[in-house]
């Protein structure tokens, strides 16, 4: 399948070209709305939209490194029972996987949108966007990009990508329908697209591009990304495993915290209506607090801090896809999504899964397997047929 | 729950005997289970690992429905149900009236510990000087004359063995209960008299017996003795056969009138061991073969002694008696022991060996030979050892031993680090179950356990290196020597001492080798309607099956007490359990008492510091202390206290806390207040194992005590409706016997079958093996289903749709001129047959002569096989069996393969037979059959898959070329006619079995919820299958299926209401994300997504509660009602203490 395409680029502005390709995708008859990142009318910000209007997609900025919410779950709210029409989503790399871990939990369904990914040019923290984006938006952007796609780096103006995007080691849109490729593409001149789905290949098809091979370059040039990624990742990796490898490191580590619970907010796979830390399960009896500070003479409040990190690693280290918005909620600068990332490699290496890699994938605890962890279990036994 | 007038009384407290009265009692019936043992369990009880799961699994027997009538915990370990009376250490001394009305006399062995005082506690046994060896272990360990039967029971109170205590009260100094009382007044009481025209041989017994404390009396001849008797009472009577004028069998005989009770034991020389064994037809209880010493005297001595010690005889009426009296094993050091049991310590019995591998045994699971210790590398099996031996009087198959080698070489793998390898020599692997054949084929090619097709003619210990040297000759007729450090001899099964008394008791056949034999076509049903048979006691079989045919057991004697009017209900229902409305309302008023004896006194801090850590937590309402809760005395202090403190919820501190939760069951009535709001913690100080010390353990067992009960969630248990009528699938011979079982009953059945008419496979089949009539069965059967008032046939119709659950199941059947019907229904049985396997080998199709086993059936029955024209006939066993796709046995070709045999040879006297087997498995006694073929001349050739016979048609006739092992050439035969044994496939449509929530497995089989402990059931409630649909079976192990599947879906027709467990699964809608994790979790079925109301629904009857839905559910949308998340933490909190 995969059927490939080129989109020409005008006067080398990129954002342009996407935007127009953008706009023939919205005026395709079966495309009911686009959702994009779009710049506020009030104010220099970008938030995702849900856009009708083509004319409103002139405030699209897919290219923009302000990462304010993980969208998979505003797409999992759109699609989570039949629109009435059919939703094409520019996501991010790690939005798309996200999206599909979500679409395994029928927290969102696949079949009224149309997912168009990038390649992932990085975003900044909210803290430093909001910093660095003091320059009109247009410019601003079109100088990230330019300074990312030629090679000169994300780092400018003393800001920097975000630790997640530094380790991040999946940048393309593998899940999309359609996926468009910037890495190694020559994109003064042009975009390289690709129908990485049936859905994806009916759309492209209809909009008449013509055809191309991927460009030569593309390879070597993700092959390099990927590898500093990873490089970078690995570092990280072991920094935070010294740094949190007893309890009593973690509890240092995570010795800021104020149970806001915004980290779980933020996490587009934590997905639970009401976590179960506001619940009444928490609401512990008065006389306990008392038999826990008797218990060791002093008890820290707010109490259940570590238990309820470690009760959202259980719960979603399987399917953390890494995209940090943990680290960018918290109010204290907890290093989360440095810890996330590091279990959730871990674990999902463990069960052989990948979170967001494939849709027909079962996530770890959806499958019943006898012979699992023997060395965990302690019962080992050869299989009987 | 429903509690009927019906009783039944089951003998044996094995396996079979546990499933049957679990059976019976879920119906409602009362139970009296009795055990010659002081513990449950049987054989069970010395095994840890079952093939071919490896694992144990005994506790999936517990209820399902209606599960809080029952213990929840591990079954090894104990057992209890409201329905069932268990009697340890009591034996069945006679059978007396009709059936629905029958006298059980049973006699309890005296109990020298008294098991309400014994706590356990272990000071006896130290104390104790005397050492015999452990027949737990299997004879591998030692252990003192008071001791622990088994290690795992719960309550586990110590037991005195008469016959080897020397009475030195030891253990009575050492007891700081009173538990013990010595034998020691009442054996001066008991009388012997010695009759022995020999003055040495009089003497000498008179010093044993004194010595042992009991009165002896001396007669040197049969008058004397005579006279004897006249004069004085004696219990017991040691007589010689062989005395001048009056000899022992005139002298037993007269004394016999004399004296009808008298116990006498013969005492004889080798030679006249016959006229011994003559005597006890007239009534001696046993013999002594002369020369005898002092230690095989005494035990049959104090056997007598206990006997006559036992509490009073009580007399319980019952409608029908289930008799699973175990088995016996042959003795292999007996005889020529060519294997050198007894004399080489590294020769064991398969039994032994499993006690070797048991973490309990004597080596703690560590794999080393017995001699001296250093790690075992080379073991070897030897299969059929006493049995498939005319020379021991065994010509039968012991049916489990080839499936245990192959389980205890893959278990020994694992327990061995580095090089291991495992040889088993057999003489057909039996691995006829339907996983069995697959397994064994994991053992060998993958795990390389050797398998070699030869019997061990000798064995010869090497001192020098402590091995073991093996000769054998192999298949070409060469001889062969191996060293092994281990030999593991498969020993074959002897019927249980008592099967003979009770036969001549009943007045029951016993087969040739001593086994009680069942009725035709049965596996259970005896001539005496009220007596019924099971487990091993009819002949060795394993997990699986004894499952089923207890069931199945537990179906006939369930009949014989309904037609009796056993099934009217003598109690009321009481559902869900009876709880004041109030009581969920009221804040939690905790009573914890503390129990204090002697033995807990001096090592416990004084109970003010409980009071003071306890009253801390303002749901504990008073803290108190009672000496010795568990005398009957201190029980009802504890009521008392219950009633003056108010309390709602009581915590009970003391030792063995299991001990407890029957006493505590109790209190529910009385105290108001339910099992779930008692806790019972132990306490004891020796039990600690946190290394706290003893005050702070206590303290912490405690406080998880209060933080349990004070967050236990009070509501009674879900109640569903159940629509008294069944569905029975298939109308041959299983559908129709589940459907008679159950209709028997009383309830409504429909009978669904796809065909024209009833019978399945039974229409074409005309005789068994044995000789039976399958016609006479069919016609028989056909009648009764098509008379009964209760079964509504069916024909010319097939199920189209189906839906619902265990108690209200919706079908829709479509039948004749395309009509539809809608059937409710509570429980569904899928009888849906099997049938051959198309023939594709072998020149089938090609050649007229080539034809499958149920056309040569069908050919014999028309009369349409010229048999007198042949010469020779050739069978080919196993023709696409047991092998890949279809790597299964079908467990009746091979009797087919005979029966047939022998109806051709009927027919032409002079054909040559020839049968091309791979493993013979003539099972059980059908092994007789498989003899009297070769007498008969036949012959059996086996063939190696990789080496398969060749058949090719040649003008008129066929010749077969196959190779002979032995002679180790090709063998051609010239053949009229070859008989292709195919084997059988199931016909369970998919879809069928999936309307039901049912599974097929790999081979299109019904798929059990547990092969072996479940064997009849889906894992979905209500729904059981039964017949060639479940598995390949003969007519009388189908018959048992169905009869098994009849019983388990009676358990719930059975109630008009099923309360759930109290521990079942719940959703709280304002949490649930629907993410339906919680679905696939589940491995009962039990949830579902109701699309309209967009709500995870649980049916309460088909959840387990096996919680596995709450551990998936992150936020505690799915719980489990009875396991509130606040409960489980602050129970952890009490354990560890802190927050974090």
């Amino acid at each position: 399948m995969a059927k490939t395409a080129r989109i020409e680029v005008m006067d080398q502005n990129l954002a342009e070209a996407l935007r127009n390709f953008l706009k023939a995708v919205l005026n395709r008859e079966e495309i009911s709305a686009v959702l994009a990142p779009r710049r506020l009318p009030m104010k220099n910000r970008v938030m995702p939209a849900l856009i009708t209007d083509p004319q409103q997609l002139d405030q699209a900025d897919p290219l923009s490194p302000a990462f304010a919410v993980n969208s998979a779950r505003l797409l999992s709210r759109l699609t989570r029972k039949p629109s009435g029409g059919q939703v094409a989503a520019v996501l991010r790399p790690c939005e798309i996987r996200a999206f599909v871990e979500l679409v395994k939990l029928k927290q969102g369904r696949t079949d009224d949108v149309v997912i168009i990914g990038l390649d992932c040019l990085g975003a900044y923290s909210n803290r430093d966007y909001f910093r660095w984006a003091t320059e009109p938006p247009e410019a601003a952007t079109q100088k990230f990009s330019r300074a990312v796609l030629t090679g000169s780096g994300a780092a400018m103006d003393g800001v920097d990508l975000s630790p997640a995007c530094k380790a991040c080691e999946s940048p393309t849109a593998e899940g999309a329908d359609i996926a468009i490729g910037l890495f190694g593409v020559d994109t003064a001149k042009e975009i390289w697209v690709q129908a990485r789905t049936a859905k994806g290949e009916s759309l492209l098809g209809k909009l008449g591009f013509a055809e191309a091979p991927e460009p030569a370059s593309r390879p070597k040039a993700l092959e390099k990304l990927i590898a500093e990624r990873i490089a970078y990742r690995d570092e990280m990796f072991q920094r935070t495993r010294a740094a949190t490898e007893t309890l009593e490191k973690l509890s240092t580590y995570l010795a800021d915290c104020i149970n806001c619970y915004n980290c779980r907010v933020a996490c587009p796979v934590c997905y639970c209506r009401e976590c179960v830390f506001v619940t009444d399960v928490f609401d512990h009896e008065p006389s306990q607090y008392l038999r826990w500070a008797e218990h060791r003479g002093a008890v820290k409040l707010p109490t259940d801090t570590l238990f309820y990190h470690l009760t959202r690693l259980a719960h979603m280290s399987t399917a953390c896809v890494g995209c940090g918005q943990c680290s960018n909620a918290c109010p204290n600068d907890l290093s989360l999504m440095e810890l996330f990332r590091s279990v959730a490699h871990r674990t999902q290496a463990a069960f052989g899964y990948l979170a967001g890699r494939r849709i027909d994938e079962k996530p770890p605890l959806f499958e019943f397997r006898e012979n699992e962890f023997p060395e965990v279990v302690g019962i080992s036994r050869p299989s009987a047929g | 729950m429903k509690r009927r007038i019906g009783t039944a009384v089951v003998v044996g407290a094995g396996i079979a005997g546990i499933r049957a009265a679990l059976d019976l009692a879920e119906y409602g019936y009362g139970v009296t289970l009795v055990d010659r043992a002081p513990h449950l369990g049987g054989i069970l009880s010395q095994l840890d690992y079952q093939f071919p799961t490896d694992h144990c699994g005994m506790c999936r027997m517990l209820p399902l429905v209606q599960r809080d009538d029952a213990s929840q915990h591990c079954l090894r370990r104990g057992l209890f149900h409201e329905n069932i009376d268990i009697r340890l250490a009591t034996e069945v001394t006679g059978i007396e009236g009709e059936p629905g009305k029958l006298r059980v006399t049973l006699k309890q062995q005296p109990l020298w510990v008294d098991p309400e005082r014994c706590v356990g506690c272990g000071r006896c046994t130290p104390a104790c000087p005397v050492e015999v060896s452990d027949a737990f272990n299997a004879g591998l360990t030692r252990r003192k004359a008071i001791y622990l039967p088994v290690p795992h029971s719960i309550p586990n109170a110590y037991v005195l063995d008469a016959a080897a205590c020397t009475r030195c009260g030891a253990c009575v100094q050492a007891c700081p209960t009173d538990a013990i009382r010595m034998p020691e007044a009442e054996r001066r009481k008991f009388h012997i008299l010695v009759v022995d025209d020999e003055l040495a041989v009089r003497d000498s017994l008179k010093e044993w017996l004194e010595a042992e404390g009991f009165s002896a009396d001396m007669a040197g001849s049969g008058p004397e003795a005579l006279d004897l008797l006249l004069a004085a009472p004696y219990h017991l009577m040691l007589l010689d056969i062989k005395m001048p004028g009056m000899d022992g069998v005139e002298v037993l005989d007269r004394a016999k009138q004399l004296s009808p009770e008298l116990a006498v034991i013969m005492m004889t020389a080798y030679a006249t061991v016959e006229t011994a064994v003559g005597a006890m037809k007239i009534g001696a209880m046993d013999y002594l073969v002369k020369p005898f010493d002092v230690d095989s005297l005494i035990p049959k001595v104090v056997q007598v002694f206990q006997r006559i010690q036992a509490a009073e005889a009580r007399q319980v009426e019952t409608g029908a008696v289930l008799l699973c009296g175990g088995t016996a094993f042959y003795d292999p050091s007996s005889g020529k022991n060519p294997f050198g049991y007894g004399v080489e310590r590294n020769v064991l019995t398969q039994i032994e060996f499993e006690r070797l591998l048991s973490g309990t045994g004597p080596t703690a699971g560590r794999l080393t030979r017995l001699s001296d210790g250093r790690p075992v590398r080379r073991v070897a099996w030897i299969q059929c050892v006493g049995s498939r031996d005319v020379q021991t009087d065994a010509d039968f198959c012991s049916n489990i031993c080839c499936m245990v080698s192959v389980k205890e070489a893959l278990l020994a793998k694992t327990r061995v680090e580095g090089d291991f390898e495992a040889t088993i020599f057999y003489m057909d692997m039996r691995t006829f179950g339907k996983t069995f054949q697959r397994y064994r084929d994991v053992a060998e090619h993958q795990q390389g356990v050797r398998f070699i097709r030869s019997r061990p003619h000798s064995l010869v210990g090497d001192p020098a290196s402590g091995g073991l040297a093996l000769r054998w000759v192999d298949a070409a007729g060469a001889c062969q020597a191996e060293s092994f450090d281990m030999v593991v001899l498969a020993v074959g099964q002897r019927p249980a001492p008592v099967s003979a008394q009770l036969a001549t008791q009943l007045g029951l056949p016993l087969n040739p080798w001593g086994f009680i034999e069942p009725e035709p076509f049965s596996m259970s049903r005896t001539r005496h309607p009220g007596i019924v048979i099971g487990g091993a006691f009819s002949g060795m079989k394993d997990i699986g099956e004894a499952v089923i045919q207890a069931s199945a057991a537990a179906a006939n004697i369930s009949r014989v007490i309904h037609s009796a009017g056993g099934s009217l209900a003598s109690e009321e229902p009481r559902l869900g359990g009876a709880l004041p409305e109030s009581l969920s309302r009221e804040p939690p008023r905790i009573l914890a008492v503390l129990c204090r004896c002697s033995r807990t006194a001096d090592s416990r801090p004084p109970a003010e510091f409980f009071s003071r850590a306890l009253r801390g937590d303002p749901a504990v309402a008073a803290v108190e202390t009672i000496e010795n809760l568990c005398t009957r005395d201190g029980r009802e202090q504890l009521l008392t206290l219950v009633g003056k403190t108010n309390a709602n919820r009581l915590l009970v501190g003391a030792c063995l806390s299991y001990t407890y939760h029957r006493h505590l069951r109790e209190l529910g009535p009385e105290a108001g207040l339910t099992a779930s709001l008692v806790e019972a913690v132990d306490i004891a100080p020796w039990s600690d194992i946190s290394g706290n010390d003893a005050a702070a353990g206590a303290l912490v067992q405690l406080r998880s005590g209060v933080a349990k009960l004070k967050w236990v969630d009070p509501y009674p248990a879900p109640v569903i409706q159940v629509a008294p009528r069944a569905l029975v699938v298939g109308g041959g011979i299983a559908g129709m016997t589940a459907a008679l079982a159950i209709a028997d009953h009383g309830y409504g059945v429909d009978l669904v079958e796809i065909g024209e008419r009833l019978g399945g496979n039974l229409t074409w089949l005309r005789r068994t093996l044995e000789g039976h009539d399958v016609r006479a069965l069919l016609e028989d059967t056909l009648t009764r289903v098509e008379k009964h008032p209760r079964i509504l046939v069916h024909a010319r119709s097939r199920v189209v749709q189906a839906h619902g659950e265990v108690g209200s199941f919706t079908t829709v059947i479509e039948g004749i001129e395309n009509q539809v019907y809608h059937l409710k229904h509570g429980v569904a049985v899928l009888a849906t047959g099997g049938t051959e396997a198309p023939a594709k080998e072998y020149a089938w199709g090609a050649s007229p002569a080539v034809m499958t086993q149920s056309e040569l059936e069908r050919k014999l029955a028309d009369g349409h096989l010229d048999a007198k024209g042949m010469e020779a006939v050739v069978m080919i066993q196993c023709v696409g069996s047991r092998q890949e796709p279809r790597n299964y046995c079908s467990r009746v070709c091979c009797a087919a393969s005979l029966k047939q045999a022998f109806v051709l040879r009927e027919l032409n006297p002079q054909l040559s037979v020839y049968v091309l087997y791979r493993d013979l498995m003539a099972t059980g006694f059908m092994e007789a059959g498989f003899t009297r073929a070769r007498q008969a001349g036949m012959i059996f050739i086996p063939y190696r898959l990789d080496r398969s016979p060749l058949v090719q048609p040649v003008d008129g006739g066929l010749t077969v070329t196959v190779e002979e092992p032995i002679l180790q050439r090709m063998l051609r035969i010239d053949a009229q006619l070859v008989v292709l044994a195919t084997g059988i496939v199931p016909v369970l449509p998919r879809e069928l079995a999936e309307a039901y929530g049912a599974h097929l497995d790999a081979d299109g089989f019904f798929q059990e919820a547990d092969s072996k402990w479940r064997p009849v059931d889906s894992l979905k409630e209500g729904v059981f299958a039964c017949g060639l649909a479940l598995s390949p079976r003969s007519i009388p192990e189908s018959i048992a299926t169905a009869e098994a599947a009849a019983q388990r879906a009676l358990r719930i027709l059975g109630r008009e209401r099923l309360a759930t467990g109290k521990v079942v699964a719940c959703v709280r809608h304002s949490l649930c994300s629907l993410c339906e994790q919680c679905i696939d979790a589940c491995p009962y079925g039990a949830r579902m997504l109701d699309a309209d109301s967009e709500r995870l629904l649980v049916n309460p009857a088909m959840c387990q509660g096996c919680g596995a839905c709450a551990a998936v559910c992150p936020n505690n949308a799915a719980y489990l009602q009875g396991y509130p998340a606040r409960q489980m933490l602050a129970m952890v909190d009490a354990a560890v203490g802190g927050a974090c």
